[in-house]
């Protein structure tokens, strides 16, 4: 009860104009990355992360979750107006929404996509902040080894929801691993892999690795595709009328989608969020996969079915609120964002744990509250006082955008340590993202192996030397147990069940 | 295009630099010298090994799939599309040499330019490109250093 105030209390912190500056001007950016193709929330909160260094730890989270929650609903502009998802958990959006922005009914199609965000995402902020002390409780109840099989979980899940490419997922997880191992042991006062420099002692930071990973490697895949041109698509979008008004989705329709329909999506993308890995693109897609099963009109799907934007946006942004759960109580992020979110939490001195709550709740309320403002104001004033010119979002030169991207993202690392050796990990690493993402390597999954990494080594060492090295303390100890037994259903479901999903299709083909 | 891909190809040639590494990491791994281990436990040394171990079957496995994947379009013209890329790590390299000697102003303003090169925009318009440059330079210099308070090197600075 006393932790609800507290969160509580996070809207009056909101009231303090830096702090709501802070937040205002995280939503437009998240917007702008959001509805740009090519640019995502992750990258703006990777630029955003050196930053974190000169500024105060509660502008920096709320900053974070209204670009989040921005990021998150701004893919469906560009989605709905000229068929290119700002982010890939709008796919679900273009599909519908720029149908009916071809029937000439682009603004109802916004209309409806920012009410479901709107809805899922404060369903989902709610949802965070309800079961927040909850989950601490929980996470009380976890010990050494069900830690260790915890990470492990989300590790496991992390590689094999990368379908088709698990081999690369477990390459990319590795890889990250093998880079946290760099420095001092997470035991020991022993130096591992500095091969006789000062400069390694101390670890790779992880601001380099997300610079790199996010805003370098962009700029280089943008340098490769930079012929590609959106004239023609923007001239055509341009010419279809965007009016005010018809942004309000009439009451009828509302009623068509039913309640139940943003209930539902949004609880099923709360969830997922809490799953590690699977991130907007899986609660969008479970959540109108759902609306389409139990629709009465599943006809209307892929013609422009308003019940499936509503489904997929409900979904997605609800899934903002379920990602912070594992991220704040265990270390493990659910998606990208949250993952370097982590960088900011860590980076300001903030340990992720149950003991987050006792101590520093006060510090993570405002951020609660900014993602249940940025859902429930932000959203719809955004759509009002902007929405005629979504369209021309797009139209800025990629030249001057990724320049500028490229100096922040270098001036950045710099400003983190007034370190030039930072700034030539960053470009380092870039250039390894870029190949990572040319030949179909996750990044995310070397971002999450590079966090999880020193825990799964350091519960995994603990655990067996609270048991004199006895490796059945796993299976001995009910929570790891838990998590194992977790852990073979999810191979379960994701590899084998969906193995056996595809020959029966294929058989029926 | 048809029959197997070759061996020069990036699918290939990338897992094959990673096993490099994953051996240098494994061979250091050796290097390290715990302080004190009770027998049957984990020391420092232990995890890397382990990982260097689940990467070499990991990276086989790639090398595998990539060696019985037919060639495509796309692998022939591989080489030819990293010529802009390399464009701008090259200037990024340069860039990050010449941030202290120069200061931000102009190796910024320099860095820019090159970018604006690459990217080809206002190639045509001189005049354009310079102030599109200085805006940047101005802007980041703004938020940076008039907005977060941060320090960035100047010229005169980089002389001394």
């Amino acid at each position: 009860m006393e932790t609800l105030s507290i969160f509580a209390g996070g809207f009056a912190e909101l009231a303090d104009p830096a702090v709501l500056a802070f937040m205002v001007v995280g939503f437009l950016v998240g917007t702008f990355f959001g509805a740009m193709p090519g640019l995502t929330s992750v990258l703006a909160i990777a630029l955003l992360l050196p930053i974190t260094y000169t500024i105060d730890v509660v502008p920096a989270l709320v900053m974070s979750a209204s670009i989040f929650m921005a990021g998150m609903y701004s893919g469906s502009i560009t989605a709905t107006t000229i068929n290119i998802p700002g982010a890939p958990s709008s796919m679900m959006t273009a599909i519908e929404g720029n149908a009916l922005m071809r029937r000439g009914k682009g603004a109802n199609a916004l209309g409806h996509a920012a009410l479901g965000s709107m809805i899922g995402g404060a369903i989902g902020a709610v949802l965070l902040m309800a079961f927040m002390p909850l989950a601490a409780e929980v996470s009380l109840l976890i010990r050494t080894p069900g830690k260790f099989s915890l990470v492990l979980f989300a590790l496991v899940v992390i590689i094999i929801v990368d379908k088709g490419a698990i081999a690369k997922g477990l390459v990319a997880t590795l890889m990250g691993i093998m880079l946290a191992t760099i420095g001092i042991d997470v035991l020991q006062p022993v130096p591992r892999f500095n091969f006789g420099t000062e400069t390694l002692v101390q670890g790779i930071d992880i601001m380099p690795i997300v610079i790199g990973a996010f805003a370098v490697s962009e700029v280089l895949i943008q340098a490769q595709n930079w012929q590609s041109s959106l004239g023609a698509t923007l001239d055509k979008a341009r010419a279809i009328p965007i009016r005010r008004r018809d942004f309000l989705p009439p009451l009828s329709e509302i009623r068509e989608i039913g309640l139940f329909t943003y209930l539902k999506s949004a609880v099923i993308g709360y969830g997922i969020g809490i799953l590690p890995g699977a991130g907007g693109s899986m609660a969008a897609f479970v959540s109108y996969a759902m609306a389409r099963g139990s629709s009465k009109t599943p006809e209307a799907y892929g013609k422009g079915s308003r019940q499936g934007i509503a489904a997929a946006e409900a979904g997605n942004n609800a899934m903002c609120g379920g990602a912070f759960v594992p991220m704040l109580m265990f270390g493990i992020p659910g998606d990208p964002t949250t993952a370097v979110v982590l960088g900011v939490l860590v980076i300001n001195g903030l340990q992720p744990g149950p003991r987050l709550l006792d101590g520093q709740a006060e510090l993570l309320a405002p951020m609660f509250a900014s993602l249940l403002v940025s859902a429930l104001v932000l959203i719809p004033l955004t759509l009002f006082l902007f929405g005629p010119w979504f369209v021309r979002i797009v139209s800025i030169p990629k030249g001057l955008l990724y320049s500028a991207i490229a100096v922040v993202a270098l001036v950045g690392s710099y400003v983190a340590t007034y370190s030039v050796f930072q700034m030539s990990l960053a470009v380092i690493f870039g250039v390894l993202a870029f190949f990572m993402r040319k030949l179909g390597y996750s990044t995310v999954s070397l971002l999450l192996g590079f966090i999880l990494g020193p825990d799964l080594e350091q519960y995994l060492r603990r655990a067996l030397s609270l048991s004199d090295g006895n490796p059945l303390v796993f299976l001995t100890s009910l929570d790891s147990l838990f998590f194992l037994v977790l852990t073979a259903i999810f191979v379960y479901l994701i590899l084998f069940r969906r193995k056996a999903a595809g020959k029966t299709a294929s058989a029926q083909a | 295009m048809s029959g197997k891909a070759g061996i020069l190809r990036l699918g290939v040639a990338f897992p094959l630099v990673l096993l490099v590494l994953t051996t240098v990491y494994f061979a250091a791994a050796f290097d390290i010298r715990a302080q004190f281990t009770p027998e049957g436990e984990m020391g420092p040394q232990h995890i890397p090994m382990l990982v260097s171990g689940l990467m070499y079957a990991a990276l086989l496995t790639v090398l595998v799939q990539e060696l019985r994947r037919p060639a495509t379009l796309a692998d022939t013209d591989e080489h030819a599309d990293l010529l802009r890329p390399a464009l701008v790590v090259v200037a990024t390299a340069a860039y990050i040499w010449l941030f202290r000697p120069l200061g931000y102003a102009l190796s910024t303003a320099l860095f820019v330019t090159s970018l604006f090169v690459v990217f080809r925009f206002q190639t045509g318009r001189p005049v354009r490109m310079a102030l599109s440059v200085v805006a940047v330079v101005a802007a980041f210099y703004g938020l940076f250093s008039g907005i977060f308070g941060v320090r960035l090197p100047t010229l005169i600075e980089g002389l001394l």
